[in-house]
């Protein structure tokens, strides 16, 4: 009977049914299903599968973001029940993720919250054209590990470099691996100004974090991490 | 390229890892590209801008001793003339002028005398239209409205950034950025000026009038203003009113006392060029629905209706110039410009009949459009398994268009799954801007009159092709009209007419500005319409 909920979760967020998924998502629950092994075997699953179909040319953009659109819902209600019962040391850890002032462009920093929390990271989502100071205060407030700062336009990057200048500046460069990603950002930029790491797809973000938050090196201490750029 | 051969790679994804010589074939920079300059001639009219006026000074009156410019403002007076000023720059030339012949040709702008000619002598303007990637000018006799040379050019700014985002971009990281992009494109504009004067045996130094319209981003940096703000959301102009400015003070080589003009922005991604555009096709538009689309890189949508004119701005992005397309190019000779897929044939059309070398912005449209149709790939643009021979894994899948033994550069010309990618992105942001301004207005796309397209790609692209793809909403065909280069037309009617260039300003204020990202559900219908 759980197999088949979890086949049903899997094949709902896979086709990027929001509604169905969290509806799907409170039954499992409510059967007795560990919010653990719902992530691990439905939701992670598909989102893992659908992104490799995405990079393949066998799904296109809408899917993806639609899945993305399923697996957050879903998320949302099992962050919920993992924090509810074991605290939040059951998470790997906690992401501060908006997009960079002066730029609106979401889809791709929606799908990396998806991503992000289908895979065990608490997610708090800012939202577009946040400032500097307001990614600062926000990952002060939620105890963040990581602050992810996305921008699709070219115009919008220097305020990543103003980000992590401002953190060297109130001293507190080393409280947070800060991370960037997005279309015209390249692993030479990030390194550039001295980000902790760079993503080159949302897959390759959650890769980063899993590493950043395992490597047991402080903030700004270690080489830029570049996940999957172009070669 | 992942796969090795033949030693080519694609320039956009080589990075070399020292010193390398770049050798650039000669044929890629003569090669005359499909430019366009079809704009047609203005009429001139009741309310020229500048009007020649030929006078004979009553000498009778110079033996009281009177100055050669009082001489001629009286002289005026008795014809019924009334000249508030003689500009700087004519008084230097008025008395080697009159003392050459006995009558002398005024130029009279709004009162003010600008310039003098000798009789006979032709009184000229030039209209230029400043696209992203494109410029047009136009050379034109003032007094009959007559196109007397045409010249095309690509902005020499690409250099600096290929869309204007990067070329801001570019501003806010080189100190010399702002003055390096206004001066290549003030240079190049110059360079066009003479070359026009050129072909005709006429003297740049007779052109009294300009009138230059561009995109706002374009406007901004070719008069030295601060783009900054046009970075940063909400993208605010730093000038959206017109301007009239002295051409030598500008650094535009006409007459010493010419002026310059550019027409009203409107917002920071629809600038003067939309604005010309939307006066050379206001008669068109002010009966029933109309809709006018200005395709190109950034392109302008506006919806007409009962006296409301809404205007949007879409990222339609490079792909239609044939960018971010595997083998796409830019439309000149060699590039697949029509393509027709049916009975496991694949049928081509290119630039000059010559041998296919690759596709222009119309060509990629059309193989989408019938590999659709062909099922070859499905609605959402993905190959379908065993329909048709591909080659290639994942997103470099291709269809073979035309294999190497009979393309003109020896490798098979094909088309993958990226590229289809690209073109999905580019329609659905055509089409979601179409379809959240006709949400705005409570309407359908079947009450539309009239879908009037202007610019370079619209006047080439394959109606049916769009329709196909779900760019363009499905009506008849006799409700398209391709208009050609509108934005140039416009200019050259306010190169003409202050009756024209105040019916821009009252367009321009009248028009509401949709900002499509606030808009709710913007994303939704962004991908809705990305399924072909």
């Amino acid at each position: 009977m759980s197999e088949n909920k979890i086949e049903l979760l899997n094949e709902a967020v896979a086709t990027g049914e929001v509604d169905d998924t969290v509806r799907l998502t409170r039954e499992a629950l409510d059967s007795g299903i560990a919010a653990m092994d719902i992530i691990k075997e439905a939701i992670e699953p598909a989102m893992k599968d659908i992104g490799e179909r995405f990079g393949n040319g066998e799904a296109f953009l809408p899917e993806l973001i639609l899945a993305g659109d399923a697996a957050s819902g879903s998320m949302d209600l099992l962050i919920d029940k993992l924090v509810s019962e074991g605290g939040e040391s059951v998470l790997k850890g906690t992401v501060v993720l908006g997009v960079m002032y002066g730029d609106h462009h979401d889809i791709g920093k929606n799908l990396v919250k998806a991503l992000l929390s289908a895979n065990g990271f608490k997610v708090l989502d800012l939202g577009i054209n946040i400032t500097a100071k307001q990614f600062i205060e926000d990952a002060k407030k939620a105890n963040a590990d990581i602050i992810a700062c996305s921008a699709l336009l070219t115009t919008s990057l220097p305020f990543q470099r103003e980000l992590i200048e401002l953190l060297g500046a109130m001293g507190i460069r080393e409280n947070y691996y800060v991370i960037v990603g997005g279309g015209p950002v390249t692993a030479q930029w990030a390194q550039d100004i001295k980000a902790d790491g760079y993503g080159f797809t949302g897959a390759d973000c959650v890769n980063l974090c899993k590493k950043l938050v395992d490597s047991g090196e402080k903030p700004s201490k270690i080489e830029t991490i570049v996940e999957g750029a172009l070669t | 390229m992942k796969k090795p051969g033949a030693g080519w790679r694609l320039a956009c994804r080589f990075i070399p890892e020292g010193d390398i010589t770049v050798f650039v074939p000669p044929e890629s920079l003569t090669a005359t590209q499909r430019l366009q300059l079809e704009g047609k001639a203005a009429e001139t009219g009741a309310d020229p801008v500048v009007v020649p006026v030929e006078i004979r000074p009553d000498y009778n009156r110079s033996g009281a001793g009177l100055p050669d410019d009082v001489l001629l403002r009286e002289s005026l007076a008795s014809a019924g003339i009334v000249v508030k000023k003689f500009q700087y720059p004519v008084l230097k030339e008025l008395s080697g002028t009159l003392r050459q012949e006995e009558k002398v040709r005024l130029v009279v702008r709004q009162g003010d005398v600008t310039g003098v000619l000798h009789p006979g002598e032709a009184l000229l303007g030039v209209a230029i239209d400043a696209g992203t990637t494109k410029l047009a000018g136009y050379l034109l006799d003032m007094e009959t409205g007559e196109i007397l040379a045409r010249k095309a050019a690509m902005n020499p700014q690409i250099a600096y950034g290929e869309d204007v985002v990067n070329r801001i971009a570019h501003c806010a990281q080189h100190k010399d950025g702002r003055s390096r992009l206004r001066s290549v494109l003030l240079e190049k504009v110059n360079t066009m000026v003479q070359e026009m004067c050129g072909e005709r045996g006429l003297s740049s130094g007779k052109i009294m009038e300009a009138v230059i319209v561009g995109n706002t981003v374009v406007h901004h940096l070719l008069c030295g203003f601060p783009v900054k703000q046009l970075g940063l959301s909400p993208y605010i102009p730093s000038v959206g009113e017109a301007l009239d400015v002295a051409a030598a003070e500008f650094g535009l080589d006409i007459s010493t006392g010419g002026r310059l003009y550019f027409p009203e922005n409107i917002a920071g991604y629809i600038g003067g060029d939309h604005t010309a555009m939307l006066l050379a096709t206001e008669q068109e538009r002010s009966n029933g629905v109309v809709l006018a689309l200005d395709i190109g890189t950034n392109t302008e949508v506006t919806l007409s209706a009962g006296g409301r004119t809404l205007s949007c701005a879409c990222a339609s992005g490079p792909a239609f110039e044939g960018a971010h397309i595997h083998y796409g190019m830019r439309a000149s000779e060699g590039a697949i410009e029509g393509v027709m897929i049916g009975n496991g044939k694949v049928l081509i059309s290119t630039i000059e009949d010559k041998p296919a070398v690759g596709l222009c912005g119309s060509g990629i449209l059309d193989a989408v459009a019938e590999l659709r149709k062909a099922d070859i790939i499905d609605t959402r643009g993905c190959f379908v398994n065993s329909a048709a021979e591909t080659v290639g894994e994942g997103m470099e899948k291709s269809f073979v268009l035309v294999p190497r033994n009979g393309s003109g550069s020896g490798r098979d010309i094909t088309v993958c799954r990226r590229d289809i990618n690209e073109i999905q992105l580019a329609k659905a942001a055509i089409r979601s801007g179409i379809d959240i301004l006709l949400r705005k207005m409570d309407m359908k796309a079947e009450v539309l009159d009239r879908v009037i397209i202007a610019g370079a790609f619209g006047s080439y692209l394959n109606i049916k092709s769009a329709i196909r793809i779900g760019m363009l909403p499905r009506l008849t065909a006799e409700k398209f009209h391709q208009i050609g280069n509108a934005a140039g037309t416009g200019a050259m009617q306010m190169l003409l007419s202050s009756g024209k260039r105040e019916a821009a300003g009252k367009i321009a204020k009248n028009i509401e500005f949709i900002e499509l990202n606030s808009e709710p559900g913007f994303r939704d219908i962004f991908m809705q319409n990305m399924y072909i």
